[in-house]
């Protein structure tokens, strides 16, 4: 029987222990180390499948686009970048698994574009963890307010936000009872909060519903509404049950209005609704900044025409991510983090719309200020966006088209 | 009150008439392979599919478009079971109820390369649902309903009255003396592969007419569609449609006492008070 009693630790054991805990650090992944050598490795967590697929896609390639110009110009820092992508398929346990690859294997300073707030909300703590930029869109006001020591900014307008453009949507066609239909999500109770803060001090009724976005029907939830029969209906979920919800609220007859976020009223909705159920449902569409030069620029670069908000916001994260590394002169999460208002709050600064000029000016030891392609780019504190403009489109014979209120 | 209740219960049974088609899919090939094949799942994408080409491109009407949902789904579902699940066939259930996941991802991601995410639409005008006094129901309710019945009683004539349904119905008994009796055990298991997913093929078809087609169409009931057929007793195909009528019932009714975010709960509640109370389900036999 082994003796407990005695020391089983030998000289060997010792040396060995001592040999392991003095090679460890050069064998284990380390945290928070910035990326020396080799090419500077930035990343996109996208939408690429499920409820966000109709932007992923195009993400992709603005972040492909302005890494492309700066590879061509000579890279950054003297290195090349290296672009990776993961498909976050709108799921947080998709999402945490392929962030947790680029962390860990791939060592990347930033994770760009995390579009779903379920994602953004399960993804925060992983970057915040491993020292690694997180530069989003998703607008869970919840998640600016996780203790993530300045590794997030989003570009989205937070949802609290864009719940008082709804608010003031229903104001403004003067309802009398405005109906809150969102699934559970990480933003659906500041949402509510926020619509009901603006609405019921003007004298407008609001019931709200949560339901459950992974069923097939929502038929009884409608009953619900029609019996509440409320003048304006909001439909807060993303695209794949803003469909549902939308045929059966049509199959009920109902005959309010009704409005959406512009992520879930795109032209696959309409597609996936009909023409029918989709006509003259109105949406909220954080408003791309059409007038800068950031945008013509992107347009140019995307050889497209019609730009939604969320090309323009990835666009704007690849070039507030590369220039805020070489403001840096060093490629790595916490980097970004402490530069990225030097480069994009500094009103002071001379105005880029594009990495490329940007870094010159860096170079030549000029402060500069980004201005970028969905907006001013400037930001708070715990990271929200400071300045938005919305507008309202609406589905009209097929096609979503801006309107006024 | 007693409005709600009637809606809920009509809701409530439309919904569970539909979810006990793929219900009976996935008992059919349990009572034969005696696994749970979760690529049930991708399965009633492929049937969903294959019914929107045939509605689209071919003009066909929805109930003759069923037909082909179910040569599609069951002619894919002997396939990727012949390549990807019956090389492991010796394997312990779980694996292959792992390895039937596995071949879920698999199609749905094929389905995602040939056709995108982006959700499409059958090519049939949108009804209004019909008013009776305080309740309402969808003419595609009732028509998705009707298929569902009619599917159900052909496929209970069939494995009741047809030599072929009823060497299936004995090598599920008895797979042994199935054998000893000349029934080709290979023949019988491609069969309930082919009805089991054909029949899952249909009931996605059936909800996609209801909603809309995506990949994941059929992921996003695979819980219900589980625990009816837990519920029902795996193997026993009544069993099923009882588990998906008592599920769809289960899932409307919660709405009287529960937030609507509780109806995914409803599922995991029914399997845990089945399997804790009766694991043989309602309807299926002892072990």
């Amino acid at each position: 029987m082994r003796n407990f009693t005695k020391s089983t630790v030998t000289r060997r054991h010792a040396l060995l222990g001592a040999a392991t805990v003095l090679t460890a650090p050069v064998i284990l992944p380390t945290r928070g180390f910035g990326q020396a050598s080799g090419p500077i490795r930035i990343a996109g967590l996208l939408p690429l499948t499920g409820g966000g697929s109709s932007f992923g896609p195009n993400m992709r390639a603005a972040h492909h686009a302005v890494v492309d110009e700066v590879n061509g110009a000579g890279g950054l820092l003297g290195r090349k970048i290296e672009y990776l992508v993961e498909d976050d398929q709108t799921n947080p346990e998709a999402g945490t698994r392929a962030a947790t690859k680029l962390i860990d294997v791939d060592k990347v300073s930033a994770i760009m574009s995390v579009w779903a707030s379920s994602v953004g909300s399960a993804v925060l703590p992983l970057c915040w963890e491993n020292h690694v930029m997180m530069l989003a869109i998703a607008a869970a006001d919840s998640i600016a307010l996780l203790p993530h020591q300045g590794y997030f900014v989003r570009t989205q307008p937070h949802t609290e936000l864009q719940g008082a453009q709804f608010a003031a949507f229903a104001i403004a066609q003067k309802a009398k009872h405005l109906f809150v239909l969102m699934p559970q999500t990480p933003f659906t109770d500041s949402v509510m909060k926020g619509v009901k803060d603006l609405c019921e001090p003007k004298g407008v009724k609001v019931s709200t519903l949560v339901y459950d976005a992974k069923k097939t029907s929502f038929r009884s939830e409608i009953d619900e509404v029609m019996r509440a029969a409320p003048d304006v209906l909001m439909m807060g979920g993303y695209q794949p049950d803003d469909i549902v919800v939308a045929k059966d609220v049509f199959r009920a007859n109902y005959k309010g209005k009704i409005i959406g976020f512009a992520y879930g009223i795109t032209p696959q909705f309409v597609e996936g609704a009909g023409k029918e159920a989709a006509d003259g449902i109105y949406s909220i569409e954080p408003v791309p900044s059409a007038s800068s030069s950031a945008f013509a620029r992107l347009k140019k670069l995307m050889k497209k025409e019609d730009l939604d908000t969320y090309i323009c916001q990835a666009y704007d994260h690849a070039n507030l991510a590369i220039l805020s590394i070489a403001k840096a002169g060093e490629a790595s999460g916490t980097a970004i983090r402490d530069n990225i208002r030097k480069i994009s709050n500094n009103d002071a600064g001379m105005h880029v719309d594009n990495a490329l000029d940007g870094l010159k000016a860096l170079a030549a030891g000029k402060e500069i200020k980004y201005d970028g392609a969905s907006g001013p780019c400037k930001f708070s504190e715990i990271g929200n966006i400071l300045s938005v403009t919305f507008r309202i489109n609406q589905v009209q014979g097929g096609k979503i088209v801006e309107v006024k209120a | 009150v007693l409005d709600k209740l009637i809606q809920l219960t009509v809701n409530g049974v439309m919904a569970g008439a539909v979810l006990a088609l793929p219900a009976i899919g996935l008992t059919t090939i349990f009572a034969v392979l005696r696994f749970v094949d979760f690529a049930v799942a991708g399965h009633m994408a492929v049937g969903a599919y294959a019914g929107y080409m045939l509605n689209n491109a071919f003009g066909m009407p929805p109930w003759a478009a069923i037909m082909g949902a179910f040569i599609a789904a069951g002619a894919v579902g002997i396939g990727t079971d012949h390549l990807a699940l019956k090389p492991l066939r010796r394997s312990t259930a779980l694996t292959l109820a792992i390895a039937s996941i596995a071949l879920n991802i698999v199609v749905e991601s094929a389905l995602r390369v040939a056709y995108g995410s982006a959700p499409r639409d059958f090519d049939i005008p949108l009804q209004r649902d019909w008013s009776f006094g305080g309740l309402h129901l969808g003419p595609q309710q009732v028509e998705n309903a009707a298929i569902a019945i009619v599917v159900m009683a052909v496929l209970f004539l069939f494995l009741t009255f047809t030599a072929t349904g009823k060497a299936m119905r004995a090598v599920a008994d008895n797979p042994i003396l199935a054998d000893s009796k000349g029934i080709d055990p290979d023949r019988m298991t491609r069969l309930a592969l082919g009805i089991g997913m054909g029949v899952a093929g249909i009931g996605g078809m059936l909800v996609a007419l209801d909603t809309a087609i995506d990949p994941a169409v059929g992921f996003r009931s695979i819980l219900s569609v589980f625990a009816a057929a837990v519920l029902g007793g795996l193997g026993s195909i009544p069993g099923a449609v009882v588990g998906g009528i008592v599920i769809g019932l289960a899932e409307e009714l919660s709405l009287l006492g529960l937030p609507s975010t509780y109806k995914s709960g409803i599922g995991f509640l029914a399997i845990l008070i089945i399997l804790t109370l009766r694991p043989r389900g309602l309807l299926g036999r002892p072990a």
